[in-house]
């Protein structure tokens, strides 16, 4: 819905938007769509002048269809498969997390969703030695457990390393150096959240080589704490910022090819019903992939760092595989 | 400066309108001035003054950013993160088996809710943390200030009192076994008039006046910047009475845990909540689960639920960021929240240390 203005094109003047408005003809859409030999009657405009412009119109606003082996092409170069950190879940994931998509992580509190994040944050940053953003919007980000992670990690990769105290020093500036590369940005509303992903897009899009290096992954903790004070009631603005948000995180993924991960609730309909994913049908189509995640006990008292992961929605796997995870 | 209209944080009425006018980045709405934008959606020239300023300074507040400036920096990196909690207090809870499942006591900037079934503890714990806040530094306290909303009017002054003399008498067998000269200067202030003095008291009736106090709360704290814990004692009760419509109580309530834990963040201080157990009926058996229904549970960032077991108070850790899930006992006292006591284990170890042919020994001479 762009409406004509004069420079949108060569040969689109101030005068022609006026007499084209005169005549009802506000937008792009209106002006493609319209038969020229009449509105250049109606208008006393040039016919030729008027095909030129919608044929440049047309050239700067149309979607171009694509190859399919053109396509593939590009997914192979530039898709990447990033670990999360478990063995168990990279199997459930189809060996991990794919960059270009937005995978979902729902669970009840207390099922591990944070610390299933912070073991993935934790797996790029010292792994691949990539960069990464935590957006926060929950307030669980413990810096001194994903250190806690980062040193079990580190402990393992450097087994067969060198011994003794040049083994320890290696290992603390693996740690130091993983950390630095995450970014935690704390987003305790939608607006700020919007604001923090434009930010985001402006760094990645002028290629800023800054303190940032290459960033390939993006966490945000958790999607539905931002959208729900905006939901329910009798307002429909909820609905339209978080279509906003999803769109958003979705082109976020395609155009920089970044692995998105969110964090999401579950709700029951009434007190007894099953448990299912917050924000609705809606939300439902953003993620292409989603885990559920929860507690193998039911019971308080004994406590387990056990859970168990099962596949909802994904576009490679059967559904309905589970596994189990050790959060510890 | 590619911004979508539709993110930008104006009124829905206006957004609404600008998106039928055809608008689609933010640069075009700048790009139109106040004049042209009143006349193209019809509304007035100041309406239009204020909604290009607010586009102006998200704008600007995003190129800043881009460029490296500090911004309204929630932002930083792990490592900062990590070196700023490892210098941060905790408000202890005088009984160690709690402050150790909780990872040293609760933590500042992170919302704490207690949930528990009626009588089993929760008000006294809120008040005594009212009192430990208050515990200077060199005692291991933040030597802070507390802010204490009551909803449902279980607050007694004179069990604060009976709590805040028996820290008080705490702090002074420390500071004489120590004999350290910021110890005995720290407690000169740190007396029970000062204790008292320093807990805010607010009583809210219903949830119009709590959700309005809560709001409120930012301007009161940058006024007492020495704040360091909000208590809001019983968030469940006025949500559960005369609300038929369920959608907006969660969105109200969502509401609130966001405007709390923004308050926790900024203000660098805890906020404790206390929630209600309910029963959830389920197919062959009925549990007790916390109240206010499932998407509150995602508000606090640690969870602990009391609970009775026989004659025992219990305490679990139900969700915690760092710590494991766990279990312990805890005992209320005249002198308030404290430890079980051990059972009388040295006794028995003498016993089976008695030799026929010596002399029992006497507790001196074993010191």
């Amino acid at each position: 819905m762009v409406v004509l203005r004069a420079g949108l094109c060569p040969g689109l003047t101030e005068d022609m938007i006026q007499l084209l408005r005169a005549n009802g003809i506000r937008t792009v859409v209106d002006f493609v769509s319209s038969d020229l030999e009449d509105v250049a009657q109606k208008c006393s405009l040039s016919y030729k002048a008027l095909v030129a412009v919608r044929r440049v119109l047309l050239a700067q606003f149309s979607a171009f269809p694509a190859n399919g082996a053109d396509l593939y092409e590009e997914l192979k170069s530039s898709t990447a498969i990033l670990p999360t950190g478990s063995p168990s879940l990279d199997q459930l994931l189809d060996s991990g997390l794919y960059t270009g998509e937005v995978t979902e992580l729902m669970g009840a509190p207390g099922s591990g969703k944070t610390q299933v994040c912070l073991g993935i944050a934790a797996s790029v940053s010292l792994g691949l030695k990539q960069h990464v953003l935590f957006l926060d919007s929950t307030g669980g980000f413990t810096a001194s457990r994903l250190y806690q992670i980062l040193r079990a990690q580190t402990e393992d990769e450097e087994e067969q390393a060198r011994q003794g105290l040049g083994r320890l020093r290696l290992c603390f500036v693996l740690q130091l150096e993983a950390l630095q590369r995450i970014q935690v940005v704390r987003v305790f509303n939608i607006y700020e959240l919007l604001s923090a992903l434009q930010e985001l897009r402006d760094r990645l899009s002028q290629q800023v080589v800054s303190s940032t290096g290459p960033l390939k992954m993006v966490l945000l903790d958790s999607v539905s704490a931002v959208i729900y004070p905006l939901l329910g009631g009798r307002q429909s603005e909820g609905l339209a910022l978080m279509m906003q948000l999803s769109r958003e995180l979705k082109t976020l993924a395609r155009e920089f090819s970044l692995a998105v991960v969110v964090t999401n609730q579950v709700t029951r309909d009434s007190s007894t019903g099953p448990l299912k994913p917050a924000l609705g049908r809606s939300w439902s189509f953003v993620p292409s992939t989603r885990v559920l995640l929860e507690s193998k006990e039911a019971t308080w008292g004994k406590g387990t760092t056990q859970r168990a992961a099962s596949l909802a929605k994904s576009p490679r796997q059967p559904t309905g595989i589970q596994v189990e995870l050790d959060i510890g | 400066m590619q911004r979508e209209v539709g993110t930008l944080p104006l009124a829905p009425a206006l957004r609404a309108r600008l998106a039928a006018a055809g608008f689609q980045t933010a640069q075009e709405l700048l790009d139109t001035g106040p004049c042209g934008l009143s006349k193209e959606i019809g509304i007035s020239r100041e309406e239009a003054l204020e909604a290009l300023q607010v586009v102006r300074q998200e704008c600007h507040g995003d190129a800043a950013r881009t460029a490296g400036g500090s911004g309204a920096a929630r932002k930083c990196t792990a490592l900062e993160l990590l070196e700023e909690e490892q210098t941060q207090g905790f408000i202890i809870t005088f009984c160690s088996a709690l402050d150790n499942i909780l990872g040293g006591g609760v933590q500042l900037t992170k919302i704490t809710e207690i949930c528990g079934a009626p009588g089993v503890g929760k008000t006294q714990l809120c008040m005594q943390l009212a009192v430990d806040v208050q515990i200077p530094e060199c005692f291991g306290g933040v030597a802070g200030e507390a802010v204490f909303i009551d909803t449902e009017g279980s607050f007694m002054v004179d069990r604060v009192v009976e709590i805040a003399a028996a820290c008080v008498q705490h702090c002074h067998l420390i500071a004489e076994a120590q004999q350290e000269e910021d110890h005995r200067k720290a407690l000169e202030t740190f007396s029970l008039e000062n204790i008292l003095s320093h807990i805010y008291y607010f009583r809210c009736r219903d949830y119009t006046e709590l959700l309005a106090q809560v709001y409120l709360l930012p301007e009161f704290l940058s006024e007492h910047s020495k704040v360091r814990l909000v208590v809001i004692d019983g968030i469940a009760f006025p949500f559960r009475h005369d609300f038929e419509d369920l959608s907006l109580r969660t969105r109200l309530l969502n509401g609130l845990a966001q405007q709390l834990i923004i308050i926790a963040n900024d203000h660098k201080s805890a906020v404790v909540l206390t929630n209600q157990m309910t029963t959830r009926i389920g197919q062959s058996q009925s549990t007790l689960v916390p109240a206010l229904g499932e998407s509150w549970g995602h508000a606090a960032t640690v969870r602990l639920i009391f609970h009775w077991d026989n004659c025992q108070r219990l305490a679990t850790l139900y969700k915690s960021p760092s710590q494991k899930e766990s279990t312990i006992a805890y005992h209320i006292t005249s002198h308030g929240f404290r430890d079980v006591q051990p059972p009388a284990v040295t006794l028995s170890t003498e016993g089976t240390e008695l030799n026929p042919r010596k002399r029992p020994r006497t507790e001196e001479e074993k010191q």
